[in-house]
C-alpha cells in the first residue's frame, strides 16, 4: 500500500492556491448573506426588474413566422412529398394508382433478410421477430407511420449533418461556432425544440419531423468532423497523388475511408429520432408516439407498454442493424457470375416480395395484418401495475415520506432561500479555482442572464430537483457499479437492465411512479432516477475496470483487504471516471426535467411544457436554454475537476 | 553528368509559422537558426538544391525531424514549399495551376507511403486501379492495367482481397502496384519499408531492386535507415535540421564524409560492400599478375585475396590495364578505419 | 438499404393491385383529434358519417389550445368538443380571427373538485364542501404538512382553485399536476388502495364509467362571484363559489369548411350529442377496449336515428 500511496502522492505538484477555496467560499457566503439581509433585491431579484427577453423572443418569432410563412409553407409542402411516398409504400398504398402498400409479410421477411445480410442468423431472427411483434400486437399501421417519419428524417438529418460536418472540416471558424451551437443544442431538452417549430410550421407530421431533424443533426455533424479528421494522412495523400480533384478526393477517398465513424453518426441519428418519436407527438405526429400518449391518458398502462415496447424494438432493430453494418468488414469473395449468386439477399427479398405481393392481391391477410389474429398482453400488465401500487404502497409510503421530509423539503427551502449573489459567487469561485477566469465567468453570465430574464425561481427549482436526483443516483448507482465491476454476472444483468431503461420511452415510467409516489417532487426525482442512474453505474464500472492490474496487484501484495483495496486504491484511481459519470447523470436528469413536467413541477421543464400550447416561444426557448445552461455549467465545472484529478493521478 | 536532370530543386524553403513568406523576406531569404528560434517559425526545409537524373535512385536520408518527409511533400506539392523552384521536365512545378498539377500527378508521378495509404473499403484490384479511375479510364482498361501491375508485384490471386486481409508486406506491394499503375516517369517512395519487420523489409528491398532493373524509373526514395540507403541508392543525400548536408554516392560518402554528422552515420556502414577497390588502391600501378582485381569491385569481394597475399596485387580497369595496386595494410585500413578521437 | 427497399417496393407495387380505394376528387376535411377518449370517438363518428355522405376526411391530432389557432388559420377544419370550462377563452379569441361557431351539443359539461364514493364514510356530510374541509387532516401528506391535499389541474388551466381555498378559508393546499393522465394515475392508485383523495375532474368523461364518485358541492355558481367580492360568504374575496354545474359543449369549424364543403358543413351544424351518448361512446373504448374507429362504427349502428336526423 505504501508504494501505491506514494506514487499517487508524488505528482501532486499543484501550487498551493493563494487563498484556499474554502475560505473564499465562506467569505462569499457571509458577505452575500449580509448583503441580502441589508437589501432584499440581493436576496431575490425583483420580478418587476426582469428584462422582458421572453416577450421579445416571442414577438420576434411571431413576426418572423409571419414573414417567413411562404418559405415555411413551401418547406412543409416540399417535405410532405417524401413522407407521402414513404407512407404510401409502408401502409397507405397508392389509391390513385390502385396499388396496395408493401405487404406486411414482405416487410417482416425483408427486415429479417436485411438482418441476415448485416449480421448473420441471430440478427435475422431478432429482426424478423421484432417486426412480427408490430404485426401481431395490432400496431402495424402506427408503427409504419412512425417508421415513415424515421425513414424520411434520418436520411435528411444524416445528409445535412454530413454537409455541416464537411463545412466545419474545411473551415476552422465554422467548426468553432458549430461546436458551441451543438453544445447548447444537445443540452437543450427535446421538448424545447417543439416550441419554435410549432410557431413556424404549425402542427402535424412535418413539424414533428423538423423538430426531430433539428435534434438528430448534431451527432451526425460531430461524427462527420471526427471521421474526416481521423482518416489517415497517408490515405489522403495517396488520393491526392493519384490525381484526385477535390471532389474526387472527398467522395472517393475521405468519405469512404471515414465510413465507420459516419455510420456511427447515422446510428446516433436513428436513436435520437426514435427518442424524439413520443415527444414529437405532442405537436401532432401520428403513429406509435401519439397512440402511446393516448393510452397513458386513458390510464391503459398495459397498452402503453405494448406500444412502448414497439418503439423500443424499432430502436433496437435499427441500432443493431447499423451496428452490425459498422462491424461488418468487407470480405473478398470468389468472383461469381449471375445476379442471384452475387446478390443472394436481394434476390431472396425480391422473390419474397413477388410471392407475397401476388398473395396479397388475392388474400387481404397478406397485405395488412389481420385484426382477428392480433394479441395483447396489456391486461396482465395493467393488473400487475395496479397490484404493485396497491400491495407495495405500505412499504413505499414511509420511504416516500422520509425522502420528502428529510431530503426534498430541506433542499427546496435551501435553494429557494439562497441569495443569488452567493449562488453566482460560489460557482464563480469554484470555476476560478478549477480552471481560471473563463470558467468563473461562465456560470455568472449564463445564470445571470436567466435571472435577468425572470427565470430565477424555476432555475433554482430545477437545480433543486437535479440535485436531489443526482444525490440519489450516486447513492444507488455507484454501489451497483462497484458490484458489477467485481462480479461478471452482475455486470451482465446490469448491462441488460441499463440498456432497456435507456431505450424505453420515459413517459411510461411516469404513471407507475405517480401511482406509488403521488404528484410530488419525490415522484419527479424518482422518474429522473430511472434514466439518470445508468451513467453513474456505467462510469463507475468502467472506471474500476480501468484501474491498472499492476496497481491492484501491488495493493494485494501489500496485504490490503478487499475493502481497503476498494477504498484506498480502486476508488481514488477511478474517481475522475466516476466524476464524468456523475456529470452524465446530471445531463440525463436535466433531459428528464421537461418530461417530469407532465407529473407536475414548477421548474424550467414546466415552463417549456406550458409554453407549448400557447405558442409562447420566448418562454419555452429561454426555459430550454436555462436547462442547457445548467447542463453546460455542470459539464464544464465537473469536466475541469475530473481533468485536474486525472492530471494529479498522471492519467491524463 | 551531362544529362538533363529530370527534377531540379533550387533553393527550396519550407517554413512553418504564422507568416512564413514574410519571415523569409525579413531575413533576406537566409535566416539563421537563431532567427528561427527568435521568430517563432520552424524551418523544416532550408535552402535545399539538388538534381535528380533520369533512371537514378536518389535516396534522401535523415533522422526523424530532419525535414526529409517535408522535402518530398514539397517536391510533390502535397505541401507547397514556401519559396524556391522545382523544375520538372523544364517547367516550374510551383507555378503549375491546380488543374495542371492534377494532370501531372495523373500521368507522371507515382508515390508509395510509409503506412501504405490503401483505401480500406476497396479491394486490391480497385485500389490499384484507383489512379486510373480518377483520371477517367474505362473499366476494362483500368482493370487490365491493374491486373498487370498486381502480377508485377506478385499478388496475382489476391485481386478481390481487402487490404485488411493482407499482411503488411502484401499491403505495401499493393501500394507499389498502385503507384506504378499510371506508368509514372518519377517514382516517389516515402519510407516505404519502415513499417515492415526486418525480414520482410529485406525481401521488399530486393523486390524494389528487381522492379527498378525492369522499369528504370527516376526515383526519389526517403528513408531513415542508412543501411537501406547504401543498399538501394545510386546517390544519397543526408539531411539535418532541414539542410541537405551532403549529396554523394555511397562510396564517396563513406570514404569522405562531409562532416562529423555524416561520419557518424557512415561509421557502422558495411564498408566492404560500399567501397570499391579503386578508391583505396595506391595510384602506383603494380605489374599484372595471375590474380588481378577490378577497380570497380567492392572491397568485400577482394578482401580474401588481398589479405591472403604477401605482395600488393594489381588493380585493373575494365580494359585490363593496371591502374594501381592494393596491399594487405591498405585493405585492413579500409575495412577497419581507426577510431578518430 | 432504403434504396434497395424502394426499388423492390416499386417492383412489388406494379405486381399488386387493389380495388378497395375510390378516389375522391375533393380535398379531405381535416378533423381535429385530442388526447381523450370521448373526443376521439366522436371525431371518428362524425368522420365516418361524413365519409358515408361522400366526403373525404383526415384526422389531425392536436393540442387543445393550439387547435384554435390552427382552425382560425384554416390549417384544420373541425373540432367536435369545445369545453366551456377549459377552452372558452381560446375559443372566443378564435371566433374573432376567423373560426366559425358550429353550435352547441345537447350535452352539458361540469368541471370541479371530485371525490370517489367510498369517501362518504370517511368524511360524513359529503358532498358538501364544509364536510370536506372538516376532513382535511385525512387528506394530509408529508408534502402538504397538516393541510389537506387537493390534486389540482395543470397550473395553466386557469381554474383559480388556490384563490377559492383562500376565499373559503379552507385547510387545503392545491398540488397541480402536469397533465390529465397524472390525475387518473393518482385516482387509480388511491381507488385501488381505498385511500381518501380529492381531485379535479369533469364530465362527460370516461372516468365516470370506471370510477364511482361525486363532485364536491361548493356554494352555487353565480357570475357575480367572480367579479364582486361582496357576493357570497366571504365579503372580501372573489372565487368563493363552485364552478357552473352545466357549461356548454360546442363545435367549431374553419371559415373554409362552409365554402369548400357546404354539404358537410350543413351536416356538422346539425350534429349534436347528449351526455349519455358521449359517455357510451367513451365506454366502448375505455371499458370494452375497442379501437376508436371500431367504437365509432358500433356507436353509429346503435344510434341510427340520431345519425339520420343529422343527415336530413
Amino acid at each position: 500500500m505504501n508504494g501505491g500511496g506514494q506514487a499517487m502522492a508524488a505528482p501532486q505538484i499543484v501550487p498551493a492556491p493563494r487563498l484556499s477555496l474554502a475560505s473564499v467560499v465562506v467569505a462569499i457566503i457571509l458577505l452575500g448573506c449580509a448583503a441580502a439581509w441589508t437589501w432584499p433585491p440581493l436576496q431575490r431579484w425583483p420580478v418587476e426588474w426582469a428584462i422582458p427577453f421572453r416577450d421579445w423572443v416571442t414577438q420576434a418569432f411571431v413576426w418572423f413566422s409571419a414573414a417567413a410563412k411562404p418559405v415555411t409553407r413551401g418547406l412543409s409542402w416540399l417535405l410532405s412529398w417524401p413522407l407521402w411516398l414513404s407512407e404510401a409504400l409502408l401502409f397507405r398504398g397508392f389509391p390513385a394508382l390502385n396499388l396496395l402498400p408493401l405487404p406486411w409479410v414482405a416487410i417482416v421477411g425483408g427486415t429479417a433478410i436485411l438482418g441476415h445480410w448485416a449480421g448473420g442468423r441471430g440478427l435475422a431472427i431478432f429482426c424478423g421477430l421484432s417486426v412480427f411483434y408490430l404485426a401481431i400486437f395490432g400496431l402495424w399501421q402506427d408503427a409504419m407511420q412512425t417508421l415513415s417519419i424515421v425513414l424520411v428524417t434520418v436520411p435528411l438529418a444524416a445528409a445535412f449533418g454530413l454537409g455541416l460536418g464537411l463545412w466545419a472540416t474545411r473551415n476552422a471558424r465554422v467548426e468553432r461556432v458549430l461546436n458551441s451551437v451543438f453544445d447548447v443544442m444537445q443540452a437543450t431538452p427535446h421538448m424545447a425544440y417543439l416550441g419554435p417549430v410549432v410557431i413556424l410550421f404549425g402542427f402535424g407530421q412535418v413539424p414533428a419531423m423538423l423538430a426531430t431533424f433539428g435534434f438528430a443533426l448534431p451527432p451526425m455533424a460531430r461524427c462527420t468532423i471526427l471521421g474526416l479528421r481521423t482518416v489517415p494522412q497517408d490515405v489522403i495523400e495517396a488520393g491526392r497523388m493519384a490525381g484526385c480533384t477535390p471532389g474526387q478526393l472527398l467522395w472517393k477517398v475521405e468519405i469512404p475511408a471515414a465510413e465507420k465513424t459516419l455510420m456511427l453518426g447515422l446510428n446516433q441519428v436513428v436513436m435520437q429520432t426514435l427518442a424524439m418519436v413520443v415527444i414529437a407527438s405532442l405537436v401532432g405526429a401520428s403513429g406509435l408516439g401519439q397512440k402511446l400518449l393516448f393510452s397513458l391518458q386513458q390510464l391503459q398502462i398495459g397498452k402503453a407498454v405494448e406500444q412502448g415496447v414497439a418503439i423500443t424494438l424499432i430502436a433496437i432493430v435499427l441500432d443493431r442493424l447499423t451496428q452490425a453494418y459498422i462491424r461488418k468488414a468487407p470480405e473478398h469473395q470468389a468472383t461469381r457470375t449471375g445476379f442471384i449468386a452475387r446478390h443472394p439477399h436481394l434476390s431472396l427479398f425480391l422473390l419474397l416480395l413477388a410471392t407475397s405481393g401476388a398473395a396479397a392481391a388475392f388474400l387481404q391477410a397478406f397485405a395488412v395484418p389481420p385484426r382477428e389474429l392480433t394479441l395483447s398482453y396489456g391486461g396482465p400488465i395493467n393488473s400487475a401495475v395496479r397490484w404493485v401500487s396497491k400491495e407495495l404502497f405500505p412499504y413505499i409510503k414511509p420511504l416516500r415520506d422520509w425522502l420528502t421530509v428529510w431530503l426534498m423539503l430541506p433542499l427546496r427551502s435551501f435553494y429557494l432561500w439562497l441569495p443569488w449573489p452567493v449562488m453566482l459567487g460560489v460557482l464563480a469561485a469554484i470555476g476560478y479555482h478549477l480552471s481560471g477566469w473563463r470558467l468563473a465567468l461562465l456560470p455568472v453570465c449564463l445564470f445571470g442572464f436567466l435571472m435577468l430574464a425572470g427565470f430565477w425561481e424555476p432555475l433554482m427549482l430545477t437545480i433543486y430537483l437535479v440535485t436531489g436526483a443526482t444525490i440519489l443516483c450516486v447513492l444507488i448507482g455507484i454501489p451497483i457499479g462497484i458490484w458489477a465491476a467485481h462480479s461478471p454476472r452482475a455486470a451482465h444483468v446490469t448491462r441488460g437492465v441499463c440498456d432497456t431503461l435507456q431505450t424505453f420511452p420515459s413517459f411510461i415510467y411516469l404513471i407507475p411512479v405517480i401511482m406509488l409516489f403521488q404528484t410530488s417532487d419525490v415522484s419527479n426525482v424518482i422518474a429522473m432516477l430511472a434514466y439518470a442512474t445508468v451513467p453513474a453505474i456505467r462510469f463507475t464500472y468502467l472506471g474500476l475496470l480501468r484501474v491498472p492490474a499492476a496497481t491492484m496487484e501491488a495493493a494485494v501484495a501489500s496485504g490490503a483487504t478487499n475493502w481497503q483495496r476498494l477504498r484506498k486504491v480502486e476508488l481514488p484511481i477511478a474517481f475522475p471516471e466516476i466524476l464524468l459519470g456523475i456529470n452524465q447523470t446530471i445531463m440525463m436528469a436535466l433531459a428528464m426535467v421537461a418530461i417530469t413536467a407532465l407529473i407536475g413541477s414548477r421548474d424550467l421543464g414546466q415552463e417549456i411544457y406550458k409554453a407549448l400550447p400557447g405558442a409562447d416561444t420566448g418562454r419555452g426557448l429561454i426555459a430550454g436554454l436555462g436547462i442547457a445552461f445548467i447542463g453546460i455549467t455542470a459539464d464544464r465545472l465537473i469536466g475541469a475537476w475530473a481533468m485536474q484529478r486525472k492530471r494529479q493521478l498522471g492519467l491524463a | 553528368m551531362t544529362e538533363q536532370p529530370k527534377i531540379s530543386c533550387r533553393h527550396l524553403w519550407k517554413v512553418f509559422g504564422s507568416d512564413p513568406a514574410g519571415f523569409l523576406a525579413r531575413h533576406g531569404h537566409a535566416p539563421t537558426s537563431e532567427n528561427f528560434a527568435a521568430g517563432r517559425h520552424i524551418g523544416a526545409v532550408r535552402d535545399v538544391s539538388f538534381d535528380v537524373y533520369p533512371g537514378e535512385i536518389l535516396i534522401v536520408m535523415g533522422l526523424s525531424g530532419s525535414g526529409k518527409s517535408t522535402l518530398i511533400r514539397a517536391i510533390t506539392r502535397l505541401n507547397d514549399p514556401t519559396v524556391g523552384e522545382i523544375i520538372f521536365e523544364g517547367r516550374d512545378l510551383l507555378k503549375a495551376s491546380p488543374a495542371e498539377l492534377i494532370d501531372i500527378r495523373r500521368h507522371k508521378m507515382g508515390m508509395v507511403f510509409q503506412h501504405f495509404g490503401l483505401l480500406p473499403h476497396r479491394t486490391v484490384l480497385s485500389n490499384v486501379a484507383f489512379p486510373l479511375e480518377v483520371r477517367g479510364a474505362t473499366r476494362e482498361e483500368r482493370d487490365a492495367r491493374a491486373r498487370e501491375m498486381i502480377r508485377l508485384v506478385g499478388l496475382e490471386g489476391r485481386e478481390n482481397y481487402f487490404p485488411r486481409e493482407l499482411s503488411g508486406g502484401q499491403q505495401q506491394r499493393v501500394g507499389i502496384a498502385r503507384s506504378l499503375a499510371v506508368g509514372p516517369d518519377v517514382w516517389f517512395l516515402d519510407e516505404p519499408f519502415s513499417a515492415l519487420d526486418p525480414l520482410i523489409r529485406r525481401e521488399m528491398q530486393d523486390e524494389f531492386l528487381r522492379l527498378q532493373k525492369l522499369l528504370r524509373k527516376t526515383i526519389v526514395f526517403i528513408t531513415h535507415d542508412f543501411d537501406e540507403a547504401i543498399r538501394l541508392g545510386d546517390r544519397i543525400g543526408i539531411m539535418k535540421d532541414g539542410r541537405l548536408v551532403q549529396l554523394a554516392t555511397p562510396e564517396v560518402m563513406v570514404s569522405s564524409p562531409a562532416d562529423d554528422y555524416v561520419r557518424e552515420f557512415t561509421r557502422n556502414a558495411p564498408r566492404d560492400r560500399v567501397l570499391t577497390v579503386g578508391s583505396i588502391a595506391s595510384p602506383v600501378p603494380a605489374p599484372l599478375n595471375g590474380v588481378n582485381i577490378l577497380a570497380s569491385a567492392k572491397i568485400g569481394e577482394a578482401a580474401a585475396i588481398v589479405l591472403a597475399s604477401e605482395k600488393p596485387i594489381a588493380v585493373i580497369d575494365a580494359e585490363g590495364r593496371s591502374i594501381g595496386a592494393i596491399d594487405r595494410p591498405a585493405m585492413i585500413r579500409a575495412l577497419y578505419p581507426e577510431e578518430r578521437p | 438499404m432504403k434504396y434497395v427497399r424502394m426499388i423492390a417496393g416499386l417492383g412489388a407495387l406494379s405486381l399488386v393491385s387493389g380495388s378497395a380505394f375510390a378516389e375522391d376528387s375533393s380535398d379531405p376535411i381535416k378533423i381535429v383529434t385530442n388526447n381523450w377518449t370521448s373526443q376521439v370517438v366522436l371525431s371518428n363518428v362524425i368522420g365516418q358519417v361524413l365519409e358515408s355522405a361522400g366526403d373525404k376526411v383526415e384526422y389531425k391530432p392536436s393540442d387543445t389550445q393550439l387547435q384554435f389557432t390552427a382552425i382560425a388559420a384554416g390549417d384544420m377544419d373541425f373540432q367536435v368538443e369545445v369545453w366551456e370550462g377549459s377552452m372558452a377563452e381560446s375559443f372566443d379569441k378564435s371566433l374573432k380571427s376567423g373560426a366559425v361557431d358550429y353550435g352547441a351539443h345537447q350535452a352539458v359539461t361540469r368541471e370541479d373538485w371530485w371525490y370517489p364514493s367510498y369517501m362518504n364514510e370517511m368524511c360524513p356530510g359529503l358532498p358538501d364542501w364544509k364536510a370536506l374541509d372538516a376532513c382535511a387532516a385525512k387528506l394530509a401528506t408529508a408534502d402538504t404538512g397538516s393541510k389537506g391535499r387537493f390534486v389540482g389541474p395543470p397550473a395553466d388551466w386557469g381554474k383559480h382553485y388556490s384563490e377559492r381555498i383562500q376565499a373559503l378559508n379552507m385547510n387545503f393546499q392545491e398540488v397541480p399536476v402536469g397533465q390529465a393522465a397524472t390525475l387518473w394515475a393518482e385516482l387509480q392508485a388511491a381507488y385501488d388502495r381505498k385511500e381518501p383523495i380529492v381531485l379535479f375532474n369533469w364530465t362527460p368523461n370516461f372516468i365516470e364509467a370506471k370510477f364511482d364518485g361525486h363532485f364536491v358541492e361548493f356554494p352555487k355558481y353565480d357570475p357575480a362571484c367572480l367579479t364582486d367580492p361582496k357576493w357570497g360568504q366571504n365579503p372580501d374575496a372573489v372565487y368563493d363559489c363552485g364552478a357552473p354545474a352545466s357549461g356548454y359543449l360546442k363545435k367549431v369549424g374553419s371559415k373554409e369548411l362552409d365554402q369548400k364543403w357546404p354539404k358537410a358543413a350543413a351536416i356538422l351544424k346539425k350534429v349534436s350529442f347528449t351526455n349519455p351518448q358521449i359517455a357510451a361512446a367513451a365506454a366502448l373504448v375505455d371499458v370494452e377496449g375497442l379501437t376508436p374507429e371500431d367504437a365509432a362504427k358500433k356507436w353509429i349502428e346503435a344510434n341510427q336515428d340520431t345519425v339520420k336526423s343529422w343527415l336530413q
